[in-house]
């Protein structure tokens, strides 16, 4: 084919890709929206359905869309989503830089070293399979405060899909490339930085997605105790205040921060995405 | 290949040829350093004269403390509650997770429109709702086994929903030309095909309810391994309290095992195209 018509051929295929995309992104839009909507119009009738059918229940009201929506404003002005975002957030953080700086040299080690791959396999499957929560009583003790206790139990449960993930990705790394680098003259950093990073950049970012869901598992009941910051608190507090609203209302807030931590990380794994050729 | 005869005056190890013979051995030995690990942990425990009364964390007090707890029947009524939570909450999560992942495979429009509230719902940490269950359900049990449902319900919503999307459409035609009812494309042709993803999908679940699991049971209950941990916090017995650490880890691991037995015995390839 001449390189006219492959040219055509692209430019063509790449004004139908933005059409495309442009009505993928409407109609994307529109689905998003739509099952949200549907998603709260279920929740509105649910509610409903409760309150009516047992009129014991009339305070289940306040579980509904309507008061949560309505209460959101306030605990803004209030700054209380601040606060508590802030708090969970740091502590997100901290635990999740640690099992970065625990796991990916583990999981390099583990690609590299066959010897430390078979010993440290069954130890650490075991260790995973320790529910993280498990942990809190020894951490309260060996932390001096429950802010650090909770950063540990973050990071304990996050280390592993970090650690898991690197050395899947290490696997995928093509010993020819590092030969080939060699060759043409790359000095052991070059290797590092040029190419194994980038290689085994999609599997981390993969494992860093895990170890996110993992990690916003466990910070909310681990902020149920000991602290008076944070979302896990903010919710028990409505709780304990019996403010449904503000309850649901956190809810929300937690779901939407979920959301977009993780949709943030899938971008940033496509962006990394590779394929071998061929 | 025989194992190499040693020249005289030195040991030699037979070759560990078999990888099964390789990874038990490995398997044991790494536990084994792990305890050695733990062990020097808790002497340095020891010889800070602050800390030591923290030994009882330490390895020796904890093995001894478990034919203590099985005398007693603990650790059998905390397996048996948190079991019995943990498998009526996965059994709903797959009750309720596999129709809708095969309808997110089987319709487009579904699809489209529950991602958004999927990816929201999954994304809601699931012991935040903890006190919503606590009013709804008039019974603890019931409410941990809502929360381990609702956490679970979407890795095996989303995996079927990805075996879904690995079945040939040819298949179906071919099955329909056979004379196939749909009963009959469900059990010959879906659930064999989607098998190794759904169970890829509970392997994610049992993963994610044994987090929320110990969590849900430290709050109201009086049984589980939840119960189990803080009974042990709040009498100061610590030796207690690692053992059923390391019963929790045990009994994660196996069931994790179990899943992964059921994922390779379901495993099947396209042959070369």
């Amino acid at each position: 084919m001449s390189t006219d018509a492959v040219g055509a051929r692209a430019a063509s295929a790449e004004a139908n890709v933005s059409l495309h995309f442009m009505m993928s992104t409407a109609q994307g839009a529109f689905n998003f929206f739509a099952g949200l909507a549907i998603l709260f119009g279920l929740w509105w009738a649910g509610v409903h359905l409760v309150v009516a059918l047992d009129p014991s229940m009339t305070l289940f009201s306040g579980f509904g869309p309507v008061p949560a929506f309505r209460a959101i404003p306030t605990l803004w002005e209030e700054g209380v989503i601040q606060g508590a975002v802030w708090a969970s957030g740091y502590r997100l953080g901290a635990g999740l830089l640690i099992a970065i700086a625990i796991g990916f040299p583990i999981g390099i080690l583990m690609g590299r070293s066959r010897t430390f791959r078979e010993l440290s396999n069954s130890p650490f499957q075991f260790l995973r399979m320790i529910s993280p929560l498990s942990w809190e009583p020894i951490a309260v003790i060996v932390f001096a405060g429950w802010e650090q206790a909770i950063v540990f139990l973050i990071a304990i449960a996050a280390v592993w899909p970090v650690a898991f993930a690197t050395a899947a990705g290490l696997a995928k790394v093509d010993p020819a490339w590092i030969k080939v680098a060699r060759n043409l003259g790359a000095r052991p950093r070059h290797i590092l930085v040029q190419i194994i990073v980038p290689a085994i950049m999609f599997d981390f970012l993969t494992g860093i997605r895990l170890a996110i869901g993992v990690a916003w598992i466990v910070l909310v009941p681990a902020e149920f105790f000991g602290v008076r910051s944070g979302l896990g608190y903010a919710i028990e507090d409505a709780r304990e205040s019996i403010s449904y609203d503000n309850l649901m209302a956190m809810v929300l807030i937690i779901g939407a921060i979920g959301y977009v931590l993780d949709t943030m990380t899938v971008r940033l794994i496509k962006r990394y995405s590779w394929h071998r050729e061929g | 290949m025989s194992s190499t005869v040693a020249p005289a005056g030195t040991l030699s190890f037979p070759r560990l040829k078999s990888p099964g013979v390789r990874r038990f051995v490995y398997g044991v030995a790494g536990l084994l350093v792990m305890l050695v690990i733990w062990q020097i942990g808790t002497l340095l425990l020891h010889l800070d004269p602050g800390t030591r009364t923290f030994t009882t964390f330490g390895p020796i007090p904890t093995f001894e403390a478990f034919p203590v707890l099985w005398e007693e029947g603990k650790i059998q009524s905390a397996v048996a509650a948190s079991g019995y939570r943990l498998a009526v909450g996965l059994f709903i999560a797959i009750a309720i997770g596999v129709p809708i992942g095969i309808l997110m495979g089987r319709s487009k429009k579904f699809r489209e429109l529950s991602n958004s509230p999927f990816q929201f719902l999954r994304m809601i940490s699931p012991l935040s709702w903890m006190p919503l269950a606590v009013i709804v359900y008039t019974q603890w049990d019931q409410a941990i086994i809502f929360l381990i449902a609702i956490a679970s319900i979407w890795p095996v919503a989303f995996a079927t929903a990805a075996g879904l999307a690995k079945v040939d459409p040819a298949w179906f035609k071919v099955a329909r030309n056979l004379g196939a009812r749909p009963m009959h494309m469900l059990t010959r042709v879906i659930l064999p095909a989607i098998a190794f993803d759904v169970f890829t999908g509970i392997r994610l679940a049992l993963g994610v309810a044994w987090i929320v699991l110990v969590p849900a049971e430290l709050l109201g209950v009086t049984s589980g391994l939840g119960y189990a941990i803080k009974d042990a916090r709040e009498t100061l017995s610590y030796n207690h309290l690692t053992a059923m650490v390391l019963v929790i880890g045990a009994i994660g691991y196996l069931l994790d095992s179990v899943c992964v037995q059921l994922i390779k015995r379901y495993s099947w390839h396209y042959s070369g195209q």
